[in-house]
């Protein structure tokens, strides 16, 4: 029994939990093999155990590898990698909502839809394969903000500026984003982009374009609020003006058509409402304080 | 002529703090990790990191306290001088983590907060909530963007190291990689190679470790001929939730912060945790560890969960083995504060407030202490020569280990909140020795190499990879056999081991490698194939389970994580003074009778057949002299007095 | 989506600027011109003279004068608000199907309510402005302003049209306030928004009671008296400017209130 909890199976159902009535549940994927090939629905059957999220269940679906008609499929393809909501890596469409398949406990998701789940890939991110998709754009974004601190080396300098309680308690839920994709995914405003290589372009040539292309489009409420977390930090406000010519440049803060379902879904909680409005005020004053200083 | 370039393999703390590094050096970088780096295994690190600080130097504390307890905790098996540098360098590493935005929690004043981690009594670690790993490790993945953005480093993400590229001479020359979308196999020329995996959790199926955690990268460069050393010393957390999927982790800093473990005196009570006075509650720990209390090493803490769940039948549940960790007593306010990020992660997946509830936890596997083998020069002092390209090298030329993968800095147990420290200081430390490996390099630019050397390198991957394909179908499935494994090696190599139980085990796992030869793939496509890319790594995971045990096996002592209760040595019975004079004498007898023979780093090659091969090597004690680990031992002072006598003579 | 670096087109590097002239453009002047127009209408509660009094009052800055205004304070930025609203609205994908909450319906409505305002402004123009009056529209006419606009609007289509396009407007407006306060930097924390959101509820509400008061206001002139009220008003106007004589109360004799 002890060592069932470390490594083997999940000990057999107890009599005492959620779920008695459902031994197993139906999980409809949809999948796509390679971009620009077409989307299809698979349906596979899982057998129910204690404490399962979205994650186990795409394990025996990978492990049995039979969709609920029996025919051999090849396994479902995924991201993850921590299990524990904190890498960001395994956002999808469960049950048509972003989140993180990691978190998405099997019981919960009986609750509100007994018997079956529907997994999709992120909608506005090109789809690598099934559930795996291409989020450079994202952390694209993170470069063309400067989301960093821009000290001078990596040699001794003493101990870094005082921040008081508050400030701390301020900056540490915008450092906590882990660029999941999930205020991107939710966001009217963000639309998908998806470039294919042409034949005669290098793979350097191809990624420079792609990132022209991202660097053009909106950011995204994640790297304006990680604009806000280093224009407030006390050394990364030094290039604060660059940060924000970055947010009234093109696909800047401009494109935010204050939907706020970016703050509604995030799964870290971060306030990226009142980063964005914060972002707001200062690039309305950066614009209007650079156009007096022509 | 070709500029020179280095190869950094993983994108964790350790490998992000050396490519920044190199690259302020001037020095350009290539960084392939198997996920985005952002996403690495670091930021599932929670507690915080250590150093001395301004506030405990003034209570007594300096940097040799906080080597001494590092290797005492470690129970001596780690050369000491890497130590010694590692924790004179702490502050400094804890300054320049602030400069670079680090959202460390503060004191009223402003200044960086602190918290008390296990196997210390001073408040050395500072923290960033309950997320102390995700916040370092996002501050270095800025600053490396910072630097992509220049140009300097190059990232290769999703992509997999197959392994090193060696030439005639034995001298790595860069590197063998597969892109995990196109499953393109290239090679990339390197004129230094640094391994920065992390740990190898995978090997027992779930543990506190995430996916990437597969050691595959470690394995390769062990068949490739890197010695692999202490594998045995897998550290097992006191504290995590159950999962189907993974073991997650419940910080060590949940205890910092004053939660206490405990278990009802009625087994099995069945009444609600909060109801059950003070009186029927056995705080164990703190009961038989007066000193430390809740915060006794993680070995020890542990060994007292496992023993009071299986050997005095106080589990919690009935149906499975659990303590509380019960944080009910703290002010809410102060909890979302400090511990946050662990709070909402087991109210998240077990749908309980553990502000409210106290939390049911248990032990799991969580850390590997022994990693590649690597080197260092020693200065006259006791610390290390900076700027020696000797340091974190591997046996092979021109290859590097830092981070968890390598084995130098936690011995036989790792202290809470050293490892980041560890990770961040050895990433750090290896760049300077690295330039002047590329200074002092007079035959040409990997670069330069012939073409011949790499183009046979990329042939034999692609070759391995291809028939891995074609595999006939039938056969195994890969991911049974890897719950298998995970079962075997949970059963067998974690807290308590049994030499007739390691053997057994050694067999099967012999036999699962046999059958994981055998594998069949489902899906055999040349595009984002995950069913291959496991496949592999399930294979590369045997020669590193055989060696740790193997390891496991010979070492017939106890020592940190390695618990083998046939070789225990008891406290003492006696109550007679000189009777237990006596047996505090023999024991320390046997203590330094187990040392000669034992206090030995165990290093591990892999012979022709894909055997391990163990050899011993001395370790450096000269800073700190080893000396017994008494945590809780009943007869400690007799022995202490004994030692002390002992050591004075001498 | 198309290639567009930094060095873009004229609009895509100033997209910042047009926004945020976009959104100033809302509230200053088409907003406040709203206000204003909603208020003046809402006088014909108080009697078809005081309304025809504003209306005097507006006109009386001569019709070239009056037309500048027109042009630069509210055909311009209407337009330019419209027509940048439009591309606004191509670029974002509502997905109030998936995600169910306030913030998001207001998003989308606010999208609605654009391009409804966008068609109703269009027709209300054509249906009441005098440079219509060609086309078989321009209904309303300036000395005869109760009487025209009552009218106008007697048709229980006109009606309905006017009700929801007035309604759109004012959802459009009071929302737009809020997503501005936001967008500027106004408020900023979620307190504050949902204080704003309670501030904006209420100024929309009230502006909404406004319109829809006004137009029952319409709905209630006795369109004889008033014919009879304006003739008696244009004829003093001429007696006044010495070009005719002076008028006399035909049927009722009353001159309730000349506003002289």
């Amino acid at each position: 029994m002890l060592f069932d909890y470390f490594g083997g199976q999940c000990p057999p159902y107890a009599m005492s939990d959620q779920h008695p009535e459902i031994d197993s549940f139906e999980v409809r994927v949809l999948r796509q093999d390679a971009p620009g090939e077409r989307s299809r629905w698979e349906r596979h059957r899982v057998t129910y155990e204690r404490d399962m999220n979205v994650i186990s269940a795409l394990q025996k679906i990978a492990a049995q590898a039979e969709t609920v008609d029996g025919q051999p499929v090849a396994p479902v393809c995924w991201d993850s990698n921590c299990l524990e909501e904190v890498c960001g890596a395994c956002t999808m469409l469960i049950n048509g909502r972003t989140r993180q398949a990691c978190t998405a406990l099997i019981d919960r998701l009986m609750e509100d839809c007994p018997g079956e789940i529907e997994l999709r890939p992120m909608s506005k991110f090109p789809v690598i394969r099934d559930l795996v998709v291409d989020r450079t754009r994202l952390f694209r974004a993170l470069t063309k903000v400067k989301a960093w601190v821009p000290v001078d080396g990596y040699l001794d300098r003493g101990q870094g500026p005082l921040r008081s309680m508050e400030e701390q308690q301020q900056s540490y839920p915008l450092s906590e984003c882990m660029s999941c994709g999930c205020c991107l995914e939710a966001c009217p405003q963000y639309t998908k982009i998806e470039s294919t290589q042409d034949e005669s372009e290098s793979d350097e040539d191809f990624s420079a374009r792609k990132s022209a292309t991202y660097d053009s489009a909106f950011v995204g409420a994640h790297a304006i609020s990680q604009a806000v977390l280093f224009n407030t930090n006390p050394i990364g406000k030094f290039i604060a003006g660059e940060r924000l010519d970055a947010l009234t440049g093109p696909g800047g803060i401009q494109m935010c058509g204050n939907a706020q379902n970016c703050v509604a879904v995030c799964p870290k909680e971060i306030p990226l409402t009142t980063s964005i409005a914060r972002a707001g005020r200062s690039t309305t004053l950066h614009v209007l304080k650079k156009w007096f200083d022509r | 002529m070709p500029k020179q370039r280095v190869m950094v393999i993983g994108g964790g703390l350790a490998g992000l703090a050396a490519t920044m590094k190199l690259a302020e050096l001037g020095i350009d970088v290539d960084l392939i990790s198997l996920t985005p780096v952002k996403r690495s295994h670091s930021v599932c690190a929670q507690g915080g990191i250590n150093s001395v600080n301004a506030r405990t130097r003034q209570l007594g504390d300096s940097e040799d306290l906080h080597l001494d307890d590092t290797v005492y905790g470690g129970d001596f098996l780690q050369h000491q001088p890497p130590v010694k540098e590692m924790v004179y360098w702490a502050p400094k590493i804890i300054d320049l983590m602030d400069r670079l935005g680090v959202t460390f929690n503060r004191t009223s004043e402003g200044h960086l907060d602190n918290r008390r981690f296990g196997g210390t009594l001073f408040k050395r670690t500072a923290f960033a909530g309950a997320t102390t790993g995700q916040q370092l490790l996002y501050a270095l993945d800025e600053q490396v963007r910072r630097w992509e953005a220049e140009g300097r480093v190059k990232k290769f993400e999703s992509w997999n190291y197959l392994g090193p590229i060696i030439d005639d001479a034995g001298i790595c020359r860069g590197v063998v990689a597969q892109d995990l979308i196109s499953m393109e196999i290239r090679t990339y020329p390197a004129d230094a190679v640094i391994i920065a995996t992390g740990g190898c959790g995978l090997l027992y199926g779930r543990s506190t470790m995430s996916l990437v955690c597969n050691g595959g990268a470690v394995s390769r460069t062990f068949q490739a001929g890197a010695k692999y050393a202490n594998a045995e010393f897998i550290q097992v957390h006191p504290t995590a939730i159950p999962g189907a999927d993974k073991l997650r982790l419940m910080s060590e800093s949940a205890r910092g912060e004053g939660g206490r473990v405990w278990v009802p005196r009625t087994p099995h009570d069945e009444r609600s945790p909060r109801e059950i006075p003070e009186s029927e509650r056995y705080y164990f720990l703190e009961e038989r560890y007066p000193e430390y209390g809740n915060l006794v090493p993680r070995d020890i803490a542990t060994r007292e969960i496992f023993n009071v769940c299986v050997h005095e039948g106080l589990s919690v549940d009935a149906d499975r083995q659990c303590v509380y960790l019960d944080l009910t007593h703290i002010p809410r306010e102060e909890l979302d504060r400090k511990l946050g990020g662990i709070l909402s992660i087991y109210e998240k997946f077990q749908g309980v407030d553990p502000r409210d509830e106290p939390m049911k936890i248990f032990p799991a596997v969580h850390y590997s202490m022994g990693g590649l083998w690597v080197d260092y020069e020693r200065t006259a002092d006791g610390g290390l020569n900076i700027g020696s390209p000797v340091n974190q090298a591997t046996n092979i030329p021109r290859l590097y280990a830092i981070g968890e993968c390598d084995y130098q800095y936690h011995g036989a147990n790792r202290l809470g909140a050293n490892s980041l420290l560890s990770c961040i200081f050895s990433g750090l430390m290896v760049a300077p020795g690295i330039e002047t490996l590329l200074e002092s390099s007079d035959d040409g630019t990997a670069a330069d190499q012939p073409s011949s050397l790499f183009e046979g390198a990329r042939r034999q991957r692609q070759q391995n990879f291809d028939a891995l394909l074609k595999r006939p179908g039938g056969g195994e499935n890969p991911y049974l056999l890897h719950q298998q494994l995970g079962e075997v090696m949970t059963r067998t190599a974690t807290v308590v081991r049994f030499n007739k139980d390691l053997e057994q085990a050694y067999a099967t796992v012999c036999d699962l490698e046999q059958r994981a030869a055998k594998c069949s793939l489902s899906d055999t496509g040349n595009w984002t194939n995950q069913n291959v890319v496991f496949t592999a790594a399930l294979i590369d995971m045997f020669p590193l389970a055989k060696t740790l045990l193997k390891g496991a096996l010979q070492r017939d002592e106890c020592r940190g994580a390695h618990y083998k209760p046939d070789f225990a040595m008891p406290g003492l019975e006696a109550t007679d003074p000189a009777e237990r004079r006596r047996q505090a004498e023999a024991w320390c007898d046997k203590f330094e009778e187990r040392n000669a023979k034992w206090l030995k780093s165990t290093v591990a090659v892999l012979d022709e057949d894909g055997e391990p091969q163990l050899a011993y090597e001395e370790v450096d004690t000269s800073l700190v002299p080893p000396r017994p680990r008494l945590y809780g031992l009943v007869g400690a002072e007799a022995i202490e007095e004994v030692w002390k006598e002992r050591v004075a003579v001498n | 989506m198309t290639d567009t670096g930094p060095q873009g087109s004229f609009l895509v590097r100033h997209d910042f600027l047009i926004r945020r002239l976009h959104s100033l453009s809302g509230l200053v002047p088409v907003g406040a011109y709203m206000v204003v127009h909603l208020l003046v209408n809402s006088s014909i509660l108080a009697s078809t003279t005081i309304f025809q009094d504003n209306v005097d009052r507006i006109h009386s800055v001569g019709p070239v004068a009056l037309q500048v205004i027109e042009w630069v304070f509210i055909f311009i930025p209407i337009l330019f608000h419209a027509v940048f609203g439009v591309v606004i609205i191509a670029g974002g994908v509502p997905n109030t199907g998936e995600y169910r909450y306030g913030s998001n319906i207001r998003y989308t409505l606010q999208r609605a309510t654009g391009i409804i305002a966008f068609f109703f402004i269009a027709w209300h123009l054509w249906h009441m402005h005098h440079y219509f009056a060609p086309l078989g529209g321009g209904n309303f006419q300036h000395q005869h302003a109760s009487s025209s606009a009552a009218i106008a609007l007697s048709s229980l289509p006109v009606k309905i049209g006017y009700a929801v396009g007035v309604l759109a407007c004012c959802f459009h407006l009071a929302n737009g306030l809020w997503t501005m306060g936001i967008t500027w930097g106004v408020w900023t924390s979620p307190r504050a928004q949902k204080h704003a959101t309670t501030v904006c509820a209420v100024f929309g509400i009230g502006l909404a009671c406004l319109g829809l008061s006004a137009m029952s206001g319409f709905g209630d002139v006795d369109i004889k008296a008033a014919e009879e009220m304006e003739r008696l008003r244009i004829q003093e106007k001429k007696y006044i400017e010495g070009k005719e004589e002076r008028p006399t109360n035909s049927r009722r004799g009353v001159d309730r209130d000349s506003g002289g």
